[in-house]
């Protein structure tokens, strides 16, 4: 159907698309598409995997450029290059389906990421943002149930997906919603709610784009049916002209391949599975190809781990190789070429001493290669410079290499064109033919054909076992839809709820002992008095602690903080007291320069661990420039600024809460919340607008604000300076907000965590004194309490969400 | 052209090989002299430094940002311990070999376990098993254990020469050839690359991941107590800060010769290069006389410029191309 003919006489489409077209190396992703988006429209796209849905929306997002092609907005051509920025400007939202929330900000918190403009510099801030989350919720899922000061991590996948779908449509300014397989993991009910929401915002002039595999949510949602095949738009047109039979006859989904031959060679059994499984054993026997269906996610990946590890009530007699579904996170190995990501499979059972004939080794994935079709001039090429079908064929590839009688597949035809997959269908059966298990997992009802035994998985068990004739789609989807599905919703986390409790109350219960003990042991630690004296140490610390747990907040870790309060302590031994004007200047060139390693980091991509690293010899080799010997003197005002009195509270206290209040405050301000969402998800945070450069400068110069004060106080407290006091501040900073609750990944920090560590690991010296116990003994008393504190944290936490 | 740019990316140790010739050229020029001699000083000092280098980037290639941070630890306490066991008796070096590979096994598996089991970050774990080695080298050094003398078997190893060359540079040479044929021709070298690359895919893939994970963290530990007690020799007794520098100087050797910090690909023979060039530089700086603070600044500024340089090199390109999504 031609592009014209259906353009319809009216006001300028919201966006409309003309020639698209986008490339990856040899595959067209699109290829020429136009589309028109106009308010009020709600337009379902369907295609079937890799047709080009999510490419086309990418592009229409700004998230990639096009090869080809025009992009209009209110009938107006895009002058500049087409991106994020303009699309978000221009009222686009998109709903991904890996989710963009920060698990580490509560669902308040991510509202204020997508429309940062109505926060204000105050306490309540997050009032605005609590009401907005509460209604936005509120008018798309009735009843929801969801605090708008829950953490996104505690949330439910199903939970989540709604906080995203709420947030998108709550944006201030919206005119275009494109809605990526948003009932995936809604419950029926959710999905009834969110198409009765669609309906009533495109009433009042809401445009939206609805893709999901569902055809029959489409016909029931949409207005208009846009499908594409193989990158390009095969049909457009009213949902009232189209049914789900016509749009499955567009998509392919037909075309029936060689069918399969019904009965199955009896080989040898290979493969055992029991309870929890089934209740009578099952035998899986060489030469059959044997299919998991079932609704997705109701145990069909399970069951292929349990089979893998041979865990849980599965037994295996033969050596298994593992095709995985998600080929860029569990497949390939991006540094290697197509070959050397085949020969790997050859290695399993061999003794990691063995000796790899290289030349032997590639010629033995040659010939996998060459059965599955892969372009033989391409076979040293980098292996994510192929297309997602051949990066696939690679894989399959990998598990024929290495000859094991049992190949487990993990729905490995996702995302691969039509022809690959009849090239798959064949060889699964020329293998199972050959004597070889074939246990596959799919999503695809199409390829029921192809089994000669299908296993239905419903609620986490096997509830159905067809072979041959029997297996029929109706009879697989009624036996899918046998035991109630495992309704993901409303689920809480109480369970660890109480370790979890305990881990995060360890520093200030280590603190109290800690304390405990030392005013047993010498009462006069009590007194005001010796209280100064022990803590005075600790203020410094807890000023580079601040500086350490903002740079841990952005997931890095600063191994040159140390180094660099000790250069402006130097700084303020040296320079401050003879000119206060030249001093202060000093320090501000020094904080600037270590605010600009920050943005390095970030605009080149580099570990911050190893720059920082490399920083730490910079201020080294300036302070030890500067100042070879321990020595200098003190500004008089710095020596004011710790030295007055509140008679019966010892100084050090006040100014130690004074820092953690200044910590918390940050952390708390819109700023510190930005901060904190570019340590969990920066992707997220540059799809919402935000500049990871500029963020990093900022989080530099904070932190770099807190280790030049520190500095000065160190002066201050000292009287005099020592370039090489800085390193042992570093790690000591890092234990102290790790110990205090921090993760090292995920942007988690807890400022009063991190300060009552710092205290401790002060104290902890004092008391192994008062103890009378070496204090040869001081660092392995911090190194126990770290990993004692970090230990039970780890058992708090589940194995599957620390991976 | 295109052939030698290849083979430079497919080796990245040819940059290093490249700095390190430059670098000579200039010291020889400053120096006023052409001599292979004065490079055989430097290439002993750098083996000191490469061998606990080419444990830091075992650890390092195994992926997630892992850095073993006890390193400089393992070296001091071991250091003692060599002092302690083998009392300068050359029929007791054995011993003292024995009981340096047992500390290191010991730490480098009690580093694994810590990683493994739960789950701590590698630079959290090695952190703490640092402070609390710390510790036990404050005690062995407060401890009056008898005289405090290297073995001249010992001696002979760290600083002898053999027809003018250090015998230790040639050992070093040895076990960089040795290190360099395990990570690309042995079975356990294709399994380090593999979890460095991605956990989940080498798991499926069949390989025991968390075995290959602890034999690295055993192997650096195992070469930083080997160093210990060599470096021990060769200044004749043992210091609590002997350590020290190489705990910084080994992670900036490994970056610099081309390892991927994010681990998945590592050369040993870039790290020898890499170690022998921040010799050569601090080596240069120091008979241009330039003061200690300057020389601490410019291995600084070239650690940052080489990794701002070489971010966006290809090879890490590659790892970002987006892949066409279904």
């Amino acid at each position: 159907m031609a592009a014209t003919d259906l353009q319809p006489a009216r006001a300028a489409p919201i966006v409309a698309l003309r020639g698209i077209s986008k490339a990856y190396g040899a595959t067209r992703a699109n290829d020429g598409i136009d589309l028109d988006i106009a308010a009020g429209e709600v337009i379902g796209l369907v295609g079937g995997n890799g047709a080009g849905k999510s490419t086309l929306m990418k592009v229409l997002c700004g998230v990639v450029p096009a090869s080809a092609g025009e992009i209009l907005l209110d009938g107006q051509a895009v002058r500049h290059l087409h991106d994020a920025t303009t699309a978000q400007a221009h009222g686009i939202r998109m709903v991904h389906q890996e989710l963009s929330l920060c698990t580490n900000l509560t669902v308040a918190e991510n509202f204020f990421v997508e429309a940062p403009e109505a926060a204000r510099w105050h306490s309540g801030w997050r009032g605005p943002y609590r009401s907005r989350a509460k209604a936005a919720l509120e008018a798309v899922f009735p009843g929801h149930g969801i605090s708008p000061d829950a953490l996104i991590g505690d949330l439910t996948l199903g939970e989540r997906q709604m906080v995203e779908i709420a947030r998108a449509a709550a944006t201030p300014g919206v005119r275009l919603i494109i809605l990526d397989e948003p009932t995936s993991s809604l419950s029926a009910r959710r999905s009834a709610q969110l198409i009765a929401f669609v309906h009533a915002r495109a009433a009042e002039g809401l445009a939206v784009i609805f893709i999901s595999h569902k055809l029959k949510e489409i016909t029931e949602i949409a207005t208009l049916v846009a499908l594409l095949r193989n990158g390009r738009m095969v049909w457009r047109g009213g949902a009232s002209d189209t049914s789900e039979a016509h749009l499955i006859e567009l998509m392919g989904g037909t075309e029936a391949g060689a069918r399969r031959e019904h009965v199955a060679g009896a080989g040898p059994v290979m493969l055992r599975a029991g309870a929890p499984w089934s209740d009578q054993t099952l035998a899986l026997r060489a030469g059959e190809v044997v299919v998991l269906s079932g609704l997705e996610g109701s145990g069909q990946q399970a069951f292929l781990q349990a089979l893998f590890t041979v865990r849980s009530g599965a037994d295996r007699s033969a050596p298994v190789a593992y095709v995985a579904g998600d080929r860029r996170k569990e497949g390939v190995f991006a540094l290697w070429d197509v070959l050397d990501n085949i020969a790997i499979g050859r290695l399993p059972g061999r003794s990691g001493l063995g000796l790899i004939d290289r030349p032997a080794e590639a010629l033995a994935a040659e010939e996998p290669a060459a059965r599955l079709r892969l372009d033989a001039g391409r076979l040293r090429s980098p292996i994510l410079e192929l297309s997602g079908g051949n990066q696939q064929k690679a894989l399959v590839a990998r598990a024929l290499v290495g000859d094991a009688p049992v190949i487990l597949l993990d729905d490995p035809t996702r995302g691969v064109d039509i022809a690959t997959k009849q090239d798959f269908y064949r060889l699964l059966h020329d293998l199972a033919a050959a004597g070889r298990c074939i246990v596959w997992h799919t999503t695809e009802d199409a390829e029921l054909d192809h089994a000669h035994r299908v296993l239905v998985f419903a609620g986490g068990r096997v509830v159905a076992d067809f072979a041959g004739a029997e297996i029929t789609p109706a009879e697989v989807l009624a036996a899918s839809f046998k035991a109630p599905p495992k309704v993901a919703e409303d689920q809480g986390v109480a369970g660890r709820g109480a370790l979890r409790a305990v881990s995060a109350l360890l520093p200030y219960a280590s603190l109290v002992v800690v304390l405990g003990l030392m005013f047993n042991a010498n009462p006069i630690t009590a007194s005001a008095f010796g209280l100064e004296l022990l803590l005075k140490p600790a203020v410094a610390l807890v000023l580079i602690v601040m500086a350490q747990m903002f740079i841990i907040g952005g997931s890095e870790i600063d191994l040159g903080v140390g180094a660099f309060a000790a250069l402006v302590s130097v700084l303020a031994a040296t320079v401050l007291p003879h000119s206060t004007a030249l001093g202060l200047l000093a320090i501000a060139a020094a904080l600037v320069a270590y605010a600009l390693v920050g943005a390095l980091i970030q605009w080149r991509q580099i570990p911050a661990i190893v720059v920082t690293l490399g920083a730490s010899f910079i201020w080294l080799g300036v302070g030890f420039s500067i100042q070879p010997t321990p020595g200098g003197v003190a500004a008089e005002w710095t020596r004011t600024l710790i030295r007055w009195k509140i008679p019966g509270i010892p100084t050090s206290i006040i100014l130690i809460c004074l820092f953690a209040a200044i910590g918390l405050t940050i952390n708390r301000t819109p700023l510190g919340v930005t901060l904190r969402g570019f340590g969990n998800n920066a992707e997220a945070m540059r799809l919402s607008g935000w500049s990871q450069v500029r963020y990093a400068l900022i989080r530099y110069g904070i932190a770099g604000a807190f280790a030049a004060a520190a500095g000065i106080v160190l002066t201050a407290v000292n009287s005099a300076s020592d370039i090489n006091s800085g390193t042992s501040y570093t790690l000591m900073s890092i234990a102290a907000v790790v110990m205090g609750g921090a993760s090292l990944i995920g942007g988690v920090i807890s400022p009063l965590g991190a300060v009552v560590g710092a205290v401790t690991l002060t104290l902890l010296g004092s008391l192994l004194g008062m103890l009378n116990i070496p204090s040869d003994l001081n660092p392995a008393t911090q190194g126990l309490l770290l990993l004692a504190i970090l230990a039970v944290r780890s058992l708090s936490v589940r194995k599957e969400d620390a991976a | 052209m295109k052939r030698l740019q290849d083979y430079a990316q497919a080796n990245r140790w040819v940059w290093t090989a490249i700095g390190v010739a430059l670098l000579w050229v200039i010291l020889s020029a400053v120096s006023g002299r052409w001599s292979l001699s004065s490079l055989s000083g430097i290439v002993l000092s750098a083996s000191f430094l490469t061998v606990v280098a080419l444990g830091q980037m075992l650890v390092v290639t195994t992926g997630r940002g892992n850095i073993d941070l006890s390193v400089s630890a393992v070296l001091t306490q071991s250091a003692f311990l060599a002092l302690v066991v083998v009392k300068g008796d050359d029929g007791l070096i054995w011993l003292g070999v024995l009981a340096a590979v047992a500390l290191g096994v010991g730490v480098g598996l009690v580093n694994a376990a810590l990683v493994i089991w739960l789950r701590i970050p590698a630079i959290i774990a090695t952190l703490a098993t640092g402070y609390i080695l710390a510790s036990s080298a404050l005690m062995t050094n407060a401890v009056n254990f008898g005289p405090r003398v290297a073995a001249p078997g010992l001696k002979w190893l760290a600083a002898g020469k053999l027809g003018g060359v250090p015998i230790f540079a040639m050992v070093t040479l040895a076990l960089v050839v040795v290190v360099a044929l395990v990570l690309r021709h042995s079975v356990f070298g294709a399994r380090l690359s593999a979890i460095g690359q991605s956990r989940a895919a080498a798991r499926l893939a069949g390989v025991r991941v968390n075995g290959v994970l602890a034999a690295a963290f055993v192997a650096s530990a195992v070469l930083a107590a080997l160093m210990g007690m060599v470096l021990g020799a060769y200044v004749g007794g043992a210091f609590l800060e002997m350590g020290q520098p190489y705990l910084l100087q080994s992670v900036a050797a490994v970056v610099l010769g081309g390892t991927l910090i994010n681990g998945g690909r590592g050369t040993a023979l870039g790290t020898w290069f890499a170690a022998i060039l921040l010799i050569l530089m601090v080596t240069i700086m120091q008979i241009l006389t330039l003061p200690r603070g300057t020389q601490d600044l410019v291995q600084g500024v070239v650690v940052i410029l080489v990794l701002a340089l070489a971010a966006r090199s290809p090879a890490r390109r590659g790892a970002r191309v987006p892949a066409p999504q279904p």
